[in-house]
C-alpha cells in the first residue's frame, strides 16, 4: 500500500469510537450479574432487566461468569466497584463466596441488591425473592408426591455437586421429605454438569437400575427436557414422569407430549424487570429500608416483607398453559 | 537465557529476546487500558483502569494462577506437564477446610499440613513419572480427575467451609505495606523459584534435562531425583495458591481451581518456555502472567467490551489469539531463514 | 500376547466390571437402556477414532470439545433453515475439516507444538461461540431426530455407523500404507521422510480427518434429540483422550491402536452408569474415573519395568 494516510484514519476512526462510547452521559449505572451468562434462565432475566432499564432510562450492564462460579463472580463484583457503577445486583452463586466483595462495594458508596439467589443479609440492602428456596424445593416436592401417590421411587438430577443453590434445595427436599412423606424414596442424586445431553444418559441409567422409579425431578434447567428425552426413548412415557425447572421454550414439546408433567419457573423475564425496577429506586432514594410495598412500572405493586421484596409464588407450567408463554 | 555473561552479543540480542519484546507488549497493553478504560463516572471520580484500587485487584486476582504458573515453569523447562495444579488446589483448599474447621486444628497447624499434603500429592505424580517412567500428561490426567474427585468425595461437593477468622482472611483481602498482601507472597515465591532456575546448579538441572535426558544422565545428572522434585515442588506452590485462594475468597469448595491449569499453562507458554522443555524463563512466565491477567482486567474496563457484556468471552478468544500470535512470531524468524538458505541452495 | 498387553488388560477390565455388574445389578443387562448407552456413546466413539490417528501421529488435539460445539451449532442453524440431513451431515463434516486444517495449518506447517496450539484454539473456539450464540438452545424440526426413522432404527443405524467406521479405520491403520504412514511418522518422523514419507502432509491430515470426524459426530449427537445445547461437548476433549490412552495408545506416539481405545473407550462409559446401578453416590465418579486411568497407566509402567529389569 502505497499511502498509509487512509488506514491510519481508519485506526484513528477505531479508537475515537472507543472514547467516544465512554464519556459520561449522566446516566445511572445498574450492573446486573446472573449465576452463569449462556443460562437461558438468566438469558430471559436480562429481557425484562433491559426493558426496565429502557422505560427507566438508565444504564444496564450485565454479565457474569460463562459457567457457575464463585472466584469469577468475585472479580466481576470488584471490576465494577472500580468502575464505579451505582448499583450492583446479583445472583450470587454462593452467600459467603460472594458476600466480601459486596461489602466492599457497599463501603464504596455502591448500592447492593441480590436477586435469584441471595447474600449474607448484610452484604445488601434488598433480596428480589423470586420465591423462597423453600417454595422451590417444597413445590417439586410436592408436586413430585402428587404424582406418585406419595409413594415410591424418585431421584433428582442436579447441575452440579458443588453448586450452591442446588445444595440448599436439595437439603429442603430431604428435610420435608422425611418429615412429610416417608414413603418415598430419594433413590440417587446425579449431576448433570449442566449439560442436556448429560442429564439424558443418567436419566437412562437411573430408569434401568431402579425400575421401579416413579418420578424424575431435575432441579436445572437444562436437566429438564433431557430427562424427557431420555424417558420418551426408553418408551416409559407415563410410567416415569418427569417435573422439573426449566422454560417454556425448551420443555413444550415434552409437555404437549405428555413425557413431561409439568415444569417450573418463576416469571424470569418479570424477575429482571423487578429487580431493575428496585434497582433504580434504590440509587435514586426512593425505595427505603422499612417500606412495605414497592411500585414497579407495568407490574405493579409488590410486597415487602422486611428486606425481601417479593415477586411471588414460583409458576407453574403444564399442558394448559405453556402455549402463552414465549421465553 | 539470562543476561549475564552475555555483554559481548550487543544490544540487538537483549532488544531481540523474546521477554523484551512480551514486556513491550505488556506495557503497550497497559497504555492501552489505561487511555481508552479510565472515565469518570457520574458522581464525576475517576473510574476504571486508571485507579490504583485497579491495579490492586488485577495483583490479587492473578495471585493464584501466577503461582500455577511460576510451580509449572520448571516441570515444563524440564519438558513435563501437570495437568493436575487446578485440582490439587481444589483438593488442598478443602484439606484445610476440613483440617482447620472439623478436625478443630489452629490455622498455622492446619495450613501447614496442607502444605504437606500439596507436596504429597506432588509427590503421587512424581513417582509414577521417575519411579514407573510414566508420560507426565497421562499421570496428571489421571490424578486430575482423582485430586478434583477426592474434593467432591470428602464433602460430598456440598460442604462449603467459611468463617475463617480475620487473621487468616487478611492474607486474602487487606493490605499490607500498601499492597496486597498476597502479592507479598507472590513476589517471594517467584524470587525464590527464579533463584532457584536461574541462579543455582540444581535448577539448571531442569533446563539441561528438559533439552535432553540422556544427556543430562551422561552428565552425571541424578535426573529421576530432579524430575521428582519438580513435581512435588508444583505440588507444595499449589497447595501454598489454594491457602491465598481460600483466604481471598473467604470460602473453601470443592471446585476451587477449576480450569486454572490452563490457564497457567498458557501464562507459561506465552511467557516464551517451550512446551518441548529446556528453554525457558521464570522472567518470562512472570510477564506471561502479567500479559493475560492486565489483558482480561483491562477488557473488563473497556467501555465498548462492557457495553457487549462479554468480558470474558473477550478476555478467553484473545487470549487465544495472543498465544497463537505469540507462539507464530516465535517460529517466524527460524521458518524464514530456512526458507532463504533453502533458495540460496538452488 | 506381550505386544497386545494393554489391549488385553483394558479387555479384562472391562469385563471384570461387566461381571462385576451381572452379580451385583443384573437390571445393567437390559436391552433398550444399553442400546441408549451405545447410542450416546456413537458420537464419542467416531471422534475417538481420529484422536487415535492424531496421538499415534505423535500429536494430541484438545480443542475437539470446542469444535463439536461448533459443529453442533452451527449443523442445528442449518438443518432448523430447513436444510436436509443429506447436506447437514457433510456441511458439518467440511467445517469440522476446516477447524481440524486450521489446527493442522499451525502444527504442520509452523511447526508448533499441537497442546499448546489446540490449547489456543479450544479457548478461541468455546469463547467465540459463547460471544456469539451467548448459550442459547436451538430448536430443530421434527424430521431431524432419527433421520425421520423410528427411534430403534435410528439408534440402531447410529451405533452401526460408528462400529462400521471403527472397524474401517482399524483394518486401514493396519492394511493400508496410509495407516502405517501415521505410525512411521509417529515413531521417527525423520526416519519417515528419509523413507519418502512427508511426514508434514501426513501430520496435516490426521488433524483434517480428526476435524472431519468430529464434524460428523457432532451430526450424529444432533440427531439423537429435538433440540441441541451450545454447551454441548464441554469436557469431550479429555473423555476421549483418557479412553484413547486407556486403551494403550502411546502419548509418545507410534504405538496402540483403535481395538484399544475402543476397549478404553467402553471401560470409561461403563463407570458412571455402573455407579448408578451399584448405587454409589455420586460423587465418588471422578475419583473413581481418575483411579481407572491411573491404574491402567500404571499397570502397563509396572510391566515395563519388569521387562527392563
Amino acid at each position: 500500500m502505497k499511502n498509509p494516510l487512509p488506514r491510519i484514519l481508519l485506526v484513528l476512526g477505531l479508537l475515537a469510537g472507543l472514547t467516544s462510547v465512554s464519556a459520561a452521559d449522566g446516566k445511572l449505572m445498574i450492573t446486573m450479574m446472573p449465576k452463569a451468562k449462556g443460562n437461558a434462565y438468566f438469558i430471559t432475566c436480562k429481557v425484562g432487566a433491559d426493558k426496565a432499564a429502557k422505560e427507566l432510562g438508565v444504564e444496564l450492564l450485565f454479565d457474569g461468569p460463562t459457567d457457575s462460579n464463585a472466584a469469577k463472580q468475585n472479580e466481576i463484583v470488584e471490576n465494577w466497584i472500580t468502575l464505579g457503577v451505582d448499583v450492583i445486583t446479583v445472583a450470587a452463586e454462593n452467600k459467603e463466596g460472594l458476600s466480601t466483595a459486596l461489602r466492599k462495594a457497599q463501603k464504596q458508596g455502591i448500592k447492593v441488591i441480590t436477586y435469584d439467589a441471595d447474600a449474607l443479609p448484610d452484604a445488601r440492602s434488598f433480596f428480589v425473592n423470586q420465591a423462597t428456596p423453600q417454595g422451590i424445593a417444597w413445590g417439586l416436592l410436592d408436586e413430585a408426591a402428587r404424582l406418585c401417590g406419595s409413594e415410591g421411587e424418585f431421584a433428582i438430577i442436579t447441575a452440579t455437586l458443588t453448586a450452591g443453590n442446588q445444595r440448599e434445595w436439595l437439603k429442603l427436599i430431604d428435610e420435608r421429605l422425611a418429615a412429610k412423606y416417608p414413603k418415598m424414596k430419594l433413590v440417587a442424586v446425579r449431576p448433570s454438569d449442566d449439560l442436556k445431553d448429560k442429564a439424558q444418559s443418567e436419566a437412562t441409567a437411573l430408569m434401568s437400575a431402579n425400575p421401579n422409579l416413579k418420578v424424575i425431578v431435575a432441579i436445572c434447567t437444562p436437566g429438564t427436557p433431557g430427562a424427557a428425552e431420555a424417558v420418551k426413548q426408553a418408551g416409559k412415557v407415563g410410567q416415569v414422569k418427569v417435573i422439573g425447572l426449566g422454560l417454556p421454550n425448551e420443555n413444550k414439546r415434552y409437555v404437549h407430549e405428555g413425557v413431561t408433567e409439568s415444569v417450573m419457573l418463576w416469571n424470569t423475564s418479570d424477575l429482571g424487570y423487578l429487580t431493575v425496577y428496585a434497582a433504580v429506586a434504590l440509587a435514586r432514594d426512593e425505595l427505603k429500608p422499612g417500606a412495605k410495598t414497592f411500585q414497579a412500572g407495568s407490574l405493579g405493586s409488590f410486597e415487602i416483607r422486611g428486606d425481601n421484596i417479593l415477586l411471588g409464588q414460583p409458576f407453574i407450567f403444564n399442558k394448559g398453559n405453556i402455549d402463552q408463554f414465549d421465553f | 537465557m539470562n543476561a549475564s555473561g552475555s555483554h559481548s552479543a550487543g544490544w540487538k540480542s537483549v532488544v531481540l529476546r523474546y521477554e523484551t519484546l512480551l514486556f513491550v507488549v505488556l506495557v503497550a497493553e497497559w497504555f492501552f487500558f489505561y487511555h481508552y478504560g479510565t472515565t469518570t463516572n457520574r458522581r464525576g471520580t475517576v473510574v476504571g483502569f486508571g485507579t490504583l484500587d485497579r491495579q490492586f485487584d488485577i495483583l490479587r486476582h492473578s495471585c493464584e494462577i501466577g503461582l500455577l504458573a511460576l510451580a509449572l515453569t520448571p516441570v515444563i523447562l524440564t519438558a513435563g506437564i501437570d495437568l493436575s495444579v487446578g485440582s490439587l488446589l481444589g483438593l488442598c483448599a478443602i484439606l484445610f477446610g476440613k483440617l482447620w474447621h472439623d478436625g478443630g486444628l489452629s490455622i498455622p497447624a492446619a495450613a501447614a499440613l496442607t502444605l504437606v499434603a500439596g507436596a504429597l500429592g506432588g509427590g503421587l505424580n512424581a513417582t509414577l513419572i521417575t519411579r514407573l517412567r510414566l508420560p507426565p500428561l497421562i499421570v496428571t490426567l489421571g490424578t486430575y480427575s482423582l485430586f478434583r474427585g477426592l474434593a467432591e468425595a470428602i464433602t460430598h461437593g456440598a460442604v462449603t467451609y467459611t468463617d475463617f477468622p480475620a487473621g487468616f482472611l487478611f492474607f486474602g483481602q487487606e493490605r499490607w505495606l500498601g499492597l496486597p498482601t498476597q502479592a507479598w507472597l507472590f513476589a517471594l515465591v517467584a524470587a525464590a523459584i527464579w533463584l532457584l532456575v536461574h541462579r543455582t546448579t540444581w535448577g539448571r538441572a531442569f533446563r539441561t534435562i528438559g533439552f535432553s535426558p540422556e544427556g543430562a544422565r551422561y552428565a552425571g545428572l541424578p535426573v529421576e531425583r530432579r524430575v521428582a522434585q519438580v513435581y512435588v515442588l508444583a505440588g507444595l506452590i499449589a497447595a501454598l495458591a489454594a491457602l491465598i485462594y481460600t483466604a481471598r475468597l473467604g470460602q473453601a469448595k470443592a471446585d476451587a481451581g477449576t480450569g486454572y491449569e490452563l490457564f497457567a499453562i498458557t501464562a507459561v507458554v506465552l511467557g516464551g518456555t517451550s512446551i518441548f522443555g529446556g528453554r525457558g524463563s521464570v522472567t518470562g512466565t512472570l510477564l506471561g502472567v502479567a500479559a493475560i491477567a492486565v489483558l482480561k482486567n483491562g477488557l473488563a474496563c473497556l467501555p465498548v467490551v462492557i457495553r457487549l457484556n462479554a468480558a470474558e468471552e473477550m478476555s478467553g478468544l484473545l487470549t487465544g489469539a495472543l498465544l497463537l500470535l505469540a507462539l507464530t512470531g516465535s517460529v517466524l524468524p527460524k521458518l524464514w531463514s530456512s526458507f532463504r538458505s533453502r533458495h540460496r541452495r538452488t | 500376547m506381550k505386544r497386545y498387553f494393554r489391549e488385553i488388560s483394558v479387555t479384562l477390565a472391562l469385563g471384570l466390571v461387566l461381571l462385576g455388574l451381572a452379580g451385583f445389578a443384573p437390571a445393567f443387562y437390559q436391552p433398550q437402556p444399553l442400546l441408549s448407552l451405545a447410542t450416546r456413546e456413537a458420537p464419542t466413539l467416531v471422534v475417538a477414532c481420529g484422536m487415535v490417528l492424531v496421538i499415534i501421529c505423535r500429536q494430541i488435539d484438545i480443542s475437539v470439545g470446542s469444535q463439536f460445539s461448533v459443529c453442533s451449532v452451527c449443523a442445528a442453524l442449518l438443518a432448523a433453515r430447513g436444510w436436509p440431513l443429506a447436506m447437514v451431515v457433510p456441511a458439518s463434516a467440511a467445517l469440522g475439516a476446516l477447524l481440524g486444517a486450521v489446527n493442522g495449518v499451525l502444527v504442520a506447517g509452523l511447526r508448533l507444538p499441537s497442546i499448546v496450539v489446540t490449547l489456543a484454539t479450544m479457548v478461541t473456539l468455546r469463547q467465540g461461540l459463547n460471544l456469539v450464540r451467548q448459550g442459547a438452545f436451538v430448536n430443530l424440526p421434527d424430521s431431524v431426530q432419527w433421520f425421520g426413522l423410528s427411534q430403534a432404527a435410528g439408534q440402531w443405524t447410529l451405533v452401526g455407523a460408528a462400529l462400521a467406521l471403527l472397524v474401517a479405520f482399524g483394518l486401514a491403520m493396519r492394511h493400508l500404507a496410509a495407516g502405517r504412514w501415521v505410525y512411521a511418522v509417529g515413531t521417527d518422523a525423520e526416519a519417515a521422510r528419509l523413507a519418502g514419507i512427508r511426514p508434514q502432509l501426513v501430520t496435516f491430515l490426521v488433524f483434517v480427518l480428526l476435524g472431519a470426524l468430529t464434524g460428523l459426530a457432532a451430526t450424529m449427537n444432533l440427531v439423537q434429540s429435538p433440540q441441541v445445547q451450545p454447551m454441548v461437548g464441554a469436557g469431550l476433549e479429555l473423555k476421549v483422550i483418557a479412553a484413547v490412552v486407556v486403551g494403550g495408545v502411546a502419548i509418545s506416539g507410534g504405538r496402540g491402536n483403535l481395538w484399544g481405545a475402543f476397549a478404553g473407550l467402553l471401560l470409561l462409559a461403563c463407570v458412571s452408569p455402573a455407579l448408578t446401578h451399584l448405587h454409589i453416590e455420586a460423587y465418588w465418579e471422578k475419583a473413581i474415573q481418575g483411579a481407572i486411568i491411573l491404574l491402567a497407566v500404571v499397570a502397563d509402567g509396572v510391566r515395563q519395568r519388569k521387562q527392563k529389569f
